[in-house]
Order: C-alpha cells, then structure tokens, then sequence
C-alpha cells in the first residue's frame, strides 16, 4: 500500500505544527521548513503527474475503509496537475514572502501557509463530498489568517467582509450536502455518480437537482463568478500581496470543484441531472469576463485593478468550461494553469511597486526603486493577462475561442472575449504608462526607500520563467489535459477504481448495487 | 412533528438572513450563528427524524437506529462553524478596534 | 542559414544590446547592427532558391493540436519584404547610431529595434496564421514602446497608447478574422489556406471574416479612418518613425491583403472595400500633408497617403494592379525612408522640424539638399525617378477601374491624388531648401558627418538606379508578384519602362505633376483657406470615446463594488434562491413516502421557544447583551431538540459549544458598543425581511420535502451501523464514525480549531503591537465594575469544583467510543473549569500557574492525531486505520483501549489549547493599565494582612 498520495496533504499537516511547536520563536528555521516542504510537495506532485499520466487511478482508503463508507483520496490526471501546480506557485510565493520579509510582519506566517497548502491539496485529492468540505474550511480558515496577516485597519475591515461571505458560503455548502445526502443517502463522489446512473427513469429528481444546482453555486462563489464575485476585489486587494499570489489558486479550487463534480458526479447527460448547469454557466461566465475588464478599465489603484483582471480570467475558464464538451475543459485547464502563474506575477508586481510607493494610486508618483525591472515585470504580467502574444495568455485564449467556435453561442463568446481582452489591453495601457513611464518626469526623492531584496526579484522572475516554460512546452501540456478531459468525459474508470476497491470489511459484492 | 422541525429550520433561515443584512458586524455575526443553527438541524434531519433510539448499539438486541451518520456531520460541522464563529469575532473586533466604526460595508470602497 | 536562424537572430541578439550598455554606444550599435547583417546575410543566402521559384520551408510542432506551429515558408513575397525589413534595418541602425543623444538609453532603444525586427520577419516568413498572429502582435507592442521610447515625452506616451488601442483592436479583430478561415479552410497553414480560395469564398462566414481581416490590416496600415495614430506615432525617434512607421510595420497590414489575396480578393465586397478605403486614404492622407508644417507630420501624412494608394491598387483585384503594388512598396520603403532620415537630419541640425522656420539650407546644408530632393521628387513621380514608374502603373490600373458603375470615379481620384502628392513634395523641397537663408534658425545648421548622411544616400542611389532602368527591377518584381498571384491569376506581361507612348496614364501625370506646382505657387491663400475651415481632429475625438468608455466603466464597476456587504449578501441569497427554485421546478416531484410523526406536547413546547426566541431576537437585536441571551436560549433549545430526537452526542456538543461561544461573545462584546444604532431605512427593512421570509420558507420547504420522502437509495450508514462494533470497536457508532470511519474528517476539524486558535492569537498580538494597544489602555470602561472583581465564594468555589470536573472529563473521554461523550466534548469540559479558575481569580493569577503553553498543548494535539495515523503505516494500513483491545482497571468498568482512543486524546488536546488560547488571547486584550495582578487568588481575604489591591 503506497502512501504517497496521501502524503501531499499529511506533509504539511505535519510541517505546520511541528512550527508551531518546535520552532515558534526561530524564524529562520521556519523558513528552512517551510521551503523544505514545499520543495518535497514539488517532487510529489510531479510524482503524481507522471504516475498519473498514463491513465492510471490511485486510489487511498483513509482508515482502510472502502468507498463509500469511508473517505478516499482519488489521484487522476486532473488532481495530480491542480497538485503540482499549487506546489510550483506556492513555492515561489514563499521564496516572495521570505524574500520580502513579509513573513516577518505578524505570527504564524509559515504555520498558516502549510496549514493553507494542506486544505488546498486536500480540496484536489479527497473523493468525498463532505471531506471536501472539511478541506474548504481549512484553506477558508487558513486564507483568512493570511489575509488579515500584517493587521492594519483597511485589512481587517476587508477581512470581515470576506470571512463573513465565505461564512455564508459554508453555510450554503452544508445546506448542499444536506439535501445530497437526504436524497442519495451517500457522500462520495463516485458512489453518488454510481447512483445517478443506476436511477430509473420515473425517479422524481426535484429534490437531487436542488441540491445540484446548490452545490454548483457554492463552487461559483469561490470561483468568483460574477454575481458571486463580490467578495473577492477588495479581499484580495487588501490582503498581503504575496498572499493575493497565492490566493490565485483559491479560485481555481472552485474552478476544479465544478469541473470534477460537473463531468464526473452530475453529468449534463443524465435525465436527473441535465439542463441544469449549462443553461446559466456559460452566460454568467461572459458577464464575469466583461466585468472583470470593465473593473481593470475603470480601476483607480493597481491592486483593484489586478483582482479584477483575476475575475475576468476567471471568468475565461468558465468560458471554456461552459462550453462543457472535451475540448472545452483541455482549453479550460490550460488557460486556468496560465492564469494563475499570471495573476500571481501581478500580485507581485504589485507588492514591488507598492514597496517603494506611497500608495497604489493609478496616478503619477516619484518612480519607485527599480523601476525598469519592475515595468518590466509588469508588461510581462500584463501581457500575459490581456492574451497577448506571445505568452500563453494568447495561446490560453486561442484555445478558448476554438472550443467556443462549435458552441450555438460562439457569436457571444468570441465578441465578448475579444472585446474584453482589448479593453483590459487599454485599462493595462494606461496604468502601466502612469505608473512606470510618467514617474520619470519627476525627480527622485531623496529619502526613496531602497528597492525590494534580490531574492524578491528573483522568486518574481522565476514565476515568469514558469510561465514562459508553459508556453513554450505547450504542447505537451495541452496534451496533457486533452488527455485529462477524456478521463473526465469518460469517468467510468474513475467510478470503477472508487467504488470497486474493497476495504476493511466490505460486503463482497459492489455495495452500492443494492443501495438503489 | 416533520412540520415543526422544518418550520423551525425555516424560522431560523428567515431570522438569520434578515440579521445577515444588516450593517453593524454584532447582529450580521448573531445572523451567521443563526444560520449555522438552521444548517445544523437541517444536516441533521437529512438523517430524517427518529425519537427514543440513540445510535447507541445495542449489543444484545437488534433495533432501528437513528442515523448515526448525519449526526457525526452534523458535530463536525458544529465544531468549525465555532472555530469559525471565534474567528469572524476576533476579526470584527480587531477592525472595530483600529477604526471604532463596527459598521459591515467597507466606507474605503465607496467611490470618491 | 535555416528560416528558423533567420527569425531568430534578432530576437536572440535583442538581449544583446541590453547588456552592453555600459560597453558604451559605439559596441551597442555595432552589435545589433551585426546582428542584423547576420539575419541579412542568412536571408541572402537563400536567395538563389527563392529566384529558381521554390518555397524554402521549415516546420517544427509547437502545438499540434490547436493547429498552432513553428511553420515557416520563404517566398519570393516573403523574401521582398524581409529583404526590406532587414536592409533597411541595416540602414537605420547606422543612422540611429549617430542620431540618437548622448543621454538616451542606447541599450533599451536597439533591443526594442531588435525585438521588432525579429517579429516583422516572423510576420512575413511565416506559414502558419497563427503564428503570424503572435508575431504581428509583437510588432504592435514593439511600436508601443518604440514610440514611447522618450518616456518623459507626453506625446510619446499618448501616441504609444493610441497606436496600441488602434492597433491593439485590429489585432484582435485580425485573431478572429483569420480563426474563422481557418476553420473554413480546415487548417491554419497558410499554404492550406491559399489552395481554398472557392470554399472560402463560398462560405457563408466569407464577409465577417474578411470585414475582420480588413479591420486589422486598415488599423495596421493606417487606413481612412483608422490613419490618425500614425502621425501622432511621429513622437518616437526619427529612426523608428523611418523604419516602423513609414518602412516596414505599416506594410504589414499591406502585406496581410498582398498575402490573402488569393483567396479574398475577387469578390464585390473586397474591391468595394479595399479600393474605396485606399483611394479615399489616399487623397484625405496626400491633402492633410500638405498643410502640415511639421516635416514629419507631412511625410507621416504623406505615407498614409501612399499606403492607400497601394491599398487600391491590391483592392482592383486584377493581376496588373498586385504587381504595380508590389513595385510601388519597394519604391515607396526607398524614397520614404530616405525622406525620413533627411528631416531627421534637419531636426537635429536645425533643431526645429516647422517648415515654416526653415528655408534656404539649399546652401547650408548642400549633401542634405542633393539627397532629399532627389526622394521628394521621386515621391512626386517625376521620371527617371522610381516614384514615377510605379505611380504611371497606378494610373494605368486605375483608368481601367470601374467603381460604382462609373468609369470616371477612380482615374479623378487618382490623379487629385497624385496632384495634392506633388504639392505637398514640392512644398516639403521649396519651403524647406529654396528662399533665402535665414539667420533665426533656432541652431546653425549645416551637413551632418557621414553617419548620418550616407544611409539615405544609398536608397537614393537606388532611387535613381530603379528610375532609369526599371528592367533591373522587373524580373524581381514580377517573382514577387507571381507569390502574390498564386492560383488566383498569370503575372501580367506588361514591361516596366520610362516611355509608353502617350498613353492616357501619362497625359494624368502631367495634369497631376503641373497641378501640383501650380497649387505649390498658391499655397499661401490657400493655407489660409484651409486654416479657416474647420475640421474634425482625431485626437480629442479618440481621447473622448477612451474617455466615455472609461466613465462608463467607472459608472457600471463603482457604484456596484462599493464595499456594501449588505447588498452583496443579498445578491448572493437571491441568487441561491433563483437558481434553487429553478433547480426545483424542471425537475419532478415525487409522492411523499413517510407519514409524519404525531406531535408531542413537549415537542410543541420547544418549537415554540426556538421560534420566539428567534423572532425577539431579531426584533431586540439592537440590544446587544439581551441578544446574546436570546441566542444563548435558541443553541439552548436546538441541543435539546438533538437529544428529543435521539442524537445525545450532538445535545452535549451543542451545549458545550454554546457555553464556550457565549463567554467568547461575551468578551468581545466588552469591547463592543452596546447597542446597535437605527439606521437601515424601515423601507429597506422591509425589503431584506421579504428576501428573509423567502429564504426560510425556501429552507423548510427543501427539508419538509425530503423529511416526507426516502432516500432514493438506501444510505450508506446502513453499513456504519453494521461494522462500528466488528470494525470500529465501539458501540457509540457516532463516535466510531467521527474517529475512525470518518477519522480524516475529524483530523481536518481539529486542524481548523487549531489554526482558528493560531489565528486569533496572531491578530491580538498584532493588535497589541500595533496603535491599537494604547487605546485599550487607556480604554476608559464603559460600566460600572463590581466592587469585587474576585469573591471569594467563586474562587473557593472553582477550586472545589476544578478537580471534579476534570474527572467527568476524563470519564465523558474514556466512555466517548460506547457511550455519548469523547475527546471533543471532553476538551471543552475541561477548557470550561480551566475558564472558570481564569474568571475566579483574574488572568495573571491563572496564567501564572499555566505549566504548558497553549501553543504547545495545540500542537502537540495536532500531532499526537496525526501520529496515531501514521502509526497505522507500520503495520502496511492506510492512514488511520484503527485497531482496539479491551482492558480493565479495577474499579473502572471493562473499557476498550483503540488507536481511535489515542487519536480522540490528540482531538482532546487540540480542542483544549484552541479553546483556551482564543480565550486568553481575548482577555488579555481586556487587560488596562490601571490593572494590577495581583498574585493573590482572591482580592479580599480577611485572612490575609496586606491591603487588598485597589482596583479603580
């Protein structure tokens, strides 16, 4: 029995409070811990990839328990990249905050970050509806100690909002399981998939496609989809940069949660199912990408303008996934691979500007401590986020119009996501040429604080190297999840291993096959 | 009896909503813990409603049990939405600290 | 050299300059000019396969799958304009050497250069539309910061906006355009594509395609009305307004229509279209240049002018007309940017480029003199000049287009245009070289080192040498023009020479030639005419629409982000309600299957206060203290509601919890106003209570529908039932599921407690670190304190009870697996009787007889659980897996010893240092300066000699 798949959630589960109590008062060995386990969550996640690649299923029965009595770990194509991906991010992130010394302006920076990590590689891997939950409320919890990390009034203030939304979130997902359980009377996602199928026609399906829609909204919200946006501007405007570029891959949780449960658990194929999700999602995601560049247009501070660059993007991969066929979710998982290295190099940018700024005011100021690199950073970011080429954001983007093309909506798609790419295009324009290019018609301040440390600079850098890396290997990539929106579309095997894996005591015939 | 608990369910919804949208953080904090009321004994009858027979096994005689399940959710559930409950208190309390304004909507977003 | 050096030379070298910067001036120039010579010597290499008419190609896979590849392809097109882009680069490079100030960035300006050059050349080698798009894209960006290379320039800053907006928008429109014929054509290669003419012609999404197509090469090529950028593009460096702006990247777009002709040109849409834009481009663009007073401005104007030219001349559609374009665009890229490195010259001499402060340099500046006028004339189109053959061509074409059924329209247009062009030429050699010198020129000019002078020397020299023998050029041209043709037609056999007879083209030479001298002769009244019409500026224009666009935006995204939680809740509850009820009526709705429960008395009883309790706390929410009570008695009811219906485990959780909730509330309200003030509008009040009314009814009628109906499969409990003793050892199956069947839940629940703990601590102390900290010193409280802050009733009290409680504890734990308790619930009994000795005897007196930090007892819980996981691995399980034997301690009853045991003491610790750790954390934000601890566990004691510690 191989542990590992487990691993990428008990590593940190352990990292985070062995911090807590061996080395509350060493920050440098924090540091060296925290970068230790994000290193080995590196080297797991690519194990899972290419354990994965294949095809393969892995399978991890916490307590022995079979499916779907007890929870269960599920490792596909689409986990073990979401995996891989989180662990890439979030170890340039910290290389950021350590580098930055953001780390050092509150307590319990790392412990939170790992303990972050663990409710984010949980929510990838548990195959159980309920435990995924439980992971929800432990990244929640975790995002909101990193997002009032630092204090200050703004901060705080924001950070109420954005508990209290997520609150009702929670909220909303325990009505979801509920309902799911009190109909279907189980919690896995497979076995739930199971039950679906084996349902006859005349099943009154009132009660499961309240519950289906309930859940598919508490993924909206975290996937900031407009109108279930809202919380998102100023939270991840206020809170600590770095924090914002790492809060870039909470959104594609929700993202990930509506592409797992939409194909595998509640496909729109099923009578008890169908019509329910791409009668609206395809619309709200269009809107979410007019509004996010209509946000970056009318921005009047850089960090506002960035998250909602984030909520178009967003909305992008709804696009994509809208679209709901196989192309759709391959075009969807690059471009959500893409947006959230670019949304995490302009949180970046942001803090480097900010550093060295007054404020964040899209107005003319002294020109900041290194500026050319971070102009430079920044047009990178910026065409990166905008789809220009010669980024993957323009690859993403190609992808995204194409699997539109077949859609009886294309017209909308393709106008709405054109046009909005050239509005952000402008909305960037003008900030970019404010900020970096008008402050050289100023003089520098005397008293101007030093630039950001090298080891900022460089975790900046490195991302963009990541982002350049997906460009140029797009190929193999966009294989990559051509491959996994087949295992989506095609779930069987997924269902298969989940379901039909017996553990500690299990009946021996499939136990789902009486239960209805 | 399934028509009170779900009129109660109902009760506390209404009332947790109504306080939800309000603009001090105290009684929109007072809303959230009603709400989490509500989505507990909701949880909880997901279980549907068993009266005098507590999913304690009996070793020695077979009974119907309540549903054990929901139950173990449900204190789940109780348990974080309390973690979670302290958190959103010490947060509201730390912004009304710093700013003495425990009002919800955030005046800095409003456009100048 | 391979296609693939050839692209990426310039791009390679681009990092090049960047770095050399501080090698100085003469190193960064010289290295990108070798870089461009390599890149031009590897083009030239390729030329004798280009003459012998093959294609040379080079294809690797990118993206195989979006149909998105390294394709390249090397034509006798392709080579021209590489040729062009190159060559000329060469030039300019040289030019820009010596132009360029002592204080401006060497290094950033030719790793720009660089760059563009690199994606002009990827634009026309290559073979694949999609690639072409990246790099045409790229040229827009480059020209962005090209033109915004003088940052401390406003009208560099705007005009690089503008250029990018413009530009930009073609570039996408270009992205759809092009997908579509691809899609049409099946695949995105353009020698695919080229072989469909019929079935793209006769695809229905033929016109938006090409209206697509069309918008982006206009925006490119600064076509009516898309022209107004490239003149504000001036504000960049004369080299770049000489190579981009007038040479090369405004050729793209041309080269974009030369490129697809095959396939889009022929039909109505096309010619009406392309014809009409270029020859009304032409003669707005030849008009406005000739009142412009900026020598760059003119040429800028001048150059929009042409491109419209060649733009109709691609628009007739025949195979005469795509040759005299081709020619023509080598004529133009020679005499143009020789005009622009002269006013270059002139600029940086004279220091002005305003034609109405110059005059007489005729004798200043002799070499300058020579150079430009041969250009301007040749622009003119005067014979034995190169301008003059391929404008004959023109004319001859346009005499034989018919546009709107009227054979007259376009030859007149032609030749206004022509004639307004040899105006503007001899205004731009009169005003600026003829006259007397004058003695105000704001710096005494005179001719330039070499390095300026000899790059536009050499185009003149081909200026020349093209204008008297044309057949050099022919062979060349016609092999380009063949490339253009493709299937699509024959290349036309007509020779290039000076003398045609007299052929009506030459008689509207003439008209156009001599009507332009005489316009130049009247020029003064005529300024005066023209100044005194009024005209639409494009500029305002543009900065409004940006602007409106702008305010829009700001009008829709301000107004509905403004921080307003309230609303935000609203939205998303309406939301939710919207899509449940949709959910709920597409779908069907079974017979109920349960019948309900009789009611009870007591059942009653207790519905009736959770209700009344509810509802008065929602109308006295405004007194908060008196709310807290109530919610206290809502928790209250719902535990007691959980053991009516048979859930004890829950009832104990629940009541615990509450306990702990409210002390915490409790705390925080210390902080808190008492009251919360009217100031919803009851209008607004009513509002929110319906959406509330709503979404309980939406609520209990979800959960009295399924209360009503079973399962539509039997649940998986059945089997927690079944398995709890067998497998999980216990009989309290609720609490086998929380630590074994269902343990990984339970493991991420006390990790939220503990970061929830974590969280609250770190926030105080930033609170107490920060400004914060003075004014709860200071903090003045807002109600009389009790006399006794300590009595001793209380502390002997808690003392008495302390250990009791800590046995129940430890029993609730021990019996949690086969009876309702556990280590959850235990912890918080036993948090509670460690809050009590806090409350009895004041915080330091407390804190000072904690032996192990709260930090360590949350830790060490979270570990001790996570061990007990691991710990199954030894034995080849899972994580988690549980294991259990029974033991018996006299005088305790028989009790089972289970992994799950230890992993519930790792629960129980965890809960107890959360627990306890928010607490403190909360008081000690309690604590005020006036506070004294006193070590004493009571403060009066009559047993005690010392004053009692004084407290305010």
């Amino acid at each position: 029995m191989s542990h590992w798949l487990a691993l990428p959630v008990i590593l940190p589960a352990f990292m985070a409070p062995f911090i807590v109590l061996a080395a509350r008062y060493h920050l440098s060995i924090q540091r060296a811990l925290s970068v230790a386990s994000l290193l080995a969550l590196i080297a797991l996640g690519a194990g899972l990839v290419w354990a994965t690649a294949d095809g393969d299923i892995m399978l991890y029965q916490m307590g022995d328990w079979a499916a779907p009595f007890g929870i269960v770990l599920v490792g596909d194509r689409l986990s073990s990249m979401m995996v891989l991906l989180t662990a890439v991010l979030a170890l340039f992130v910290l290389l950021y905050s350590i580098g930055s010394g953001w780390d050092t302006r509150g307590r319990h920076f790392h412990a939170l970050y790992q303990f972050q990590l663990m409710g984010i590689l949980g929510a990838f891997l548990t195959g159980d509806l309920f435990n995924l939950f439980v992971f929800f409320e432990v990244l929640l919890i975790a995002s909101y100690g990193l997002m009032i990390h630092g204090g200050g009034n703004a901060r705080l203030k924001a950070g109420v909002q954005y508990v209290l939304f997520n609150l009702l979130g929670s909220t909303l997902f325990l009505f979801a399981l509920g309902s799911i359980y009190a109909e279907t009377g189980t919690l896995n996602m497979a076995d739930l998939a199971l039950r679906l199928q084996q349902m006859d026609e005349g099943t009154a399906t009132a009660g499961l496609r309240v519950a289906a829609v309930l859940l598919i909204l508490v993924f909206a919200i975290k996937a900031a989809l407009v109108p279930l946006h809202f919380w998102l501007p100023s939270s991840y405007a206020e809170a600590p940069a770095p924090v914002a570029a790492l809060f870039a891959i909470m959104t594609k949780v929700g993202a990930y949660a509506i592409i797992r449960v939409y194909t595998i658990t509640f496909p729109a194929d099923l009578p008890a199912t169908q019509g329910l999700h791409e009668v609206w999602l395809l619309p709200a995601a269009l809107v979410s990408v007019a509004v996010g560049a209509l946000g970056v247009l009318a921005a009047r501070k850089l960090d506002r303008l960035v998250t909602f660059a984030v909520i178009s993007s967003m909305g992008t991969v709804l696009v994509a996934v809208g679209v709901f066929t196989e192309v759709g979710i391959a075009a969807a998982l690059y471009y959500m691979i893409h947006s959230t290295l670019a949304a995490a190099i302009l949180f970046l940018v942001v803090d480097l500007t900010r550093s060295s700024r007054a404020n964040l005011a899209l107005e003319t100021q002294a020109p900041v401590a290194g500026a050319a690199l971070i102009a430079g950073l920044f047009f990178f970011g910026a065409i990166a986020m905008t789809g220009l080429p010669p980024l993957s954001g323009f690859l993403g983007k190609i992808m995204v119009l194409q699997a539109g093309f077949t859609d009886p909506s294309a017209v909308w798609i393709w106008a709405v996501i054109l046009i909005s790419s050239l509005v952000s295009v402008v909305g960037f324009g003008r900030a970019g040429s404010t900020l970096y290019w008008k402050a050289n018609t100023l003089p520098v301040p005397a008293d101007a604080p030093p630039a950001p440390g090298v080891m900022a600079f460089g975790a900046a850098l490195g991302l963009a190297g990541v982002l350049v890396a997906v460009t140029v290997l797009a190929g193999p990539i966009h294989q990559f999840t051509q491959d996994t929106a087949a295992q989506l579309f095609d779930g069987s095997d997924y269902i298969e291993v989940v379901t039909g894996t017996p553990g500690k005591l299990s009946p021996p015939l499939n136990p789902t096959a009486e239960g209805s | 009896m399934e028509f009170l608990v779900a009129s109660a369910i109902g009760v506390l919804t209404a009332g947790g909503i109504y306080l939800v949208m309000r603009l001090r953080t105290f009684p929109v904090i007072l809303g959230i813990s009603l709400l989490t009321y509500a989505v507990n004994v909701f949880l909880f009858a997901s279980g549907r409603l068993v009266i005098g027979s507590g999913p304690i096994l009996n070793r020695y005689e077979e009974l119907t049990y309540a549903d054990p399940l929901p139950q173990a959710l449900v204190l789940t559930a109780i348990v974080i939405s309390f973690g979670m409950t302290a958190v959103v208190v010490m947060i509201a309390l730390g912004a009304y600290l710093g700013s003495s304004d425990d009002s919800v909507d955030d005046a800095q977003e409003t456009p100048k | 050299m391979s296609l693939f050096l050839i692209v990426a030379v310039p791009f390679l070298g681009a990092l090049l300059p960047g770095l050399m910067n501080s090698a100085g001036r003469k190193a960064c120039a010289g290295v990108t000019f070798t870089v461009t010579l390599i890149a031009f010597v590897g083009l030239l290499s390729q030329l004798p396969a280009v003459l012998a008419g093959e294609v040379v190609q080079a294809r690797v896979e990118w993206l195989p799958a979006l149909g998105l590849n390294m394709n390249l392809h090397l034509d006798g097109l392709a080579f021209f304009f590489a040729g062009l882009i190159l060559g000329i680069g060469l030039l300019i490079i040289a030019y820009a050497r010596s132009y360029l100030a002592r204080d401006d960035n060497m290094g950033e300006f030719f790793t720009y250069l660089l760059l563009f050059q690199g994606a002009m050349v990827g634009i026309v080698l290559s073979d694949n539309i999609l690639l072409l798009l990246i790099f045409w894209e790229m040229t827009s960006l480059a020209s962005f910061l090209l033109i915004g290379y003088w940052k401390h320039v406003e009208e560099g800053r705007q005009g690089a906006r503008m250029a990018l907006t413009v530009t930009g928008m073609g570039g996408l429109a270009l992205i759809g355009g092009l997908l579509i014929l691809g899609q049409i054509a099946g695949s995105y290669d353009l020698s695919v594509i080229l072989e469909n003419r019929d079935a793209i012609q006769a695809s229905p999404l033929y016109v938006p395609a090409l209206l697509l197509i069309l918008l982006g090469c206009f925006t490119k090529s600064a076509q009516f009305p898309f022209h107004f950028w490239l003149p504000r593009a001036m504000a960049a460096p004369t080299p770049v307004s000489a190579y981009l702006h007038s040479a090369t990247m405004v050729k793209a777009g041309i080269f974009m229509l030369a490129r697809l002709w095959p396939v889009l040109s022929g039909t109505p849409e096309w010619f009406v279209i392309v014809t009409g834009a270029g020859l009304v481009t032409m003669v707005i663009g030849a008009l406005i240049a000739i009142f412009k007073h900026d020598l760059k401005a003119l040429l800028a104007y001048s150059t929009v002018s042409h491109l419209g030219l060649i733009t109709m001349l691609l628009g007739t559609g025949t195979p005469f007309g795509a040759m005299a374009a081709m020619f023509h665009i080598l004529n133009h890229a020679t005499f143009k940017a020789a005009l622009f490195m002269s006013a270059g010259i002139i600029d940086h001499e004279a220091h002005t480029r305003d034609i109405r402060r110059l005059g007489g340099l005729r004798v200043l500046m002799p070499i300058t003199f020579v150079i430009a006028t041969i250009a301007a004339l040749s622009m003119a189109g005067i014979p034995f000049l190169n301008g003059f053959l391929s404008k004959e061509q023109m004319l001859e074409e346009a005499n034989r287009t018919v546009l709107f059924g009227s054979p007259w329209l376009v030859p007149v247009l032609a030749t206004i245009g022509s004639l307004f062009s040899a105006a503007y030429c001899f205004r731009f050699i009169g005003h600026t070289f003829f006259g007397p010198v004058r003695d105000d020129y704001p710096s005494k000019p005179h001719d330039p080192g070499a390095g300026l002078w000899l790059p536009p020397a050499i185009l003149v020299v081909l200026v020349v040498v093209i204008g008297v023998a044309p057949f050099l050029a022919e062979p060349f041209v016609k092999l380009v023009t063949a490339d253009v043709l493709g299937i699509a037609g024959e290349v036309p056999k007509a020779y290039f020479k000076i003398w045609h007879g007299l052929v009506p083209a030459l008689y509207m030479s003439i008209i156009a030639v001599v009507g332009g001298f005489l316009l130049y002769l009247v020029f003064p009244p005529l300024l005066r005419a023209w100044d005194a019409t009024p005209r639409p500026d494009a500029k305002p224009i543009f900065d409004a629409i940006i602007a409106s666009v702008v305010a829009a935006a700001r009008g829709l995204i301000a107004p509905t982000h403004d921080g307003a939680f309230t609303r935000y809740a609203g939205i998303l509850v309406i939301a939710v309600l919207g899509a449940a009820y949709y959910g709920f009526v597409s779908g069907t709705v079974g017979e109920a299957t349960r019948d309900m429960q009789p009611v009870t008395l007591i059942a009653l009883g207790g519905w009736a206060m959770v209700v009344a309790a509810t509802l008065a706390l929602v109308f006295l929410h405004r007194h908060r203290l008196l709310a807290l009570v109530l919610i206290g008695i809502v928790g209250l009811m719902v535990s007691v509601g959980f053991v009516f219906f048979s859930a004890p485990d829950l009832a104990l959780t629940q009541f615990t919890v509450e306990v702990v909730t409210i002390i915490l509330l409790l705390l925080a309200l210390n902080f808190l106003p008492k009251v919360t003030p009217t100031e919803s509008a009851p209008l607004r009040r009513v509002r929110d209570g319906g959406i509330a009314v709503v979404g309980g009814v939406a609520a209990m009628a979800l959960s009295y529908h399924y209360l009503l109906r079973d399962p539509l499969a039997a649940s998986i409990s059945a089997f927690h039932v079944a398995n709890s003793y067998k497998g999980g050892g216990g009989t309290n199956m609720v609490n086998v599921i929380l630590v074994d069947f269902r343990g990984f839940d339970t493991y991420g629940e006390i990790i939220v407690l503990g970061i929830a703990a974590l969280l609250i601590y770190a926030l105080t102390e930033t609170l107490l670190a920060g400004p914060v900290r003075r004014r709860l010193l200071n903090r003045e409280p807002d109600q009389a304190l009790a006399g006794d802050m300590h009595p001793m009733m209380m502390v002997v009290l808690t003392r008495v009870i302390m250990p009791v409680i800590l046995m129940v504890g430890f029993y609730i734990f021990l019996r949690g697996h086969n009876d309702p308790g556990g280590g959850f619930i235990a912890g918080l009994i036993v948090s509670i009787a460690v809050v009590m000795q806090y409350m009895a005897s004041g915080f330091g007196w407390a804190s000072a007889r904690l032996r192990y930090p709260y930090h360590g007892i949350i830790g060490a819980g979270v570990l001790i659980a996570g061990l007990t996981g691991i710990g199954s691995w030894f034995v080849g399980k899972p994580f988690l897996t549980s294991d259990f034997t029974y033991v018996r301690i006299p005088p305790f009853q028989e009790f089972e010893l289970a992994t799950a045991a230890l992993f519930d003491v790792g629960v129980f610790l965890a809960v107890v240092g959360a627990v306890m750790l928010s607490l403190e954390s909360f008081s000690r934000l309690a604590r005020r300066q006036d506070m004294v601890d006193s070590d004493h566990p009571m403060d009066i004691n009559p047993s005690r000699d010392d004053q009692p510690v004084e407290v305010n």
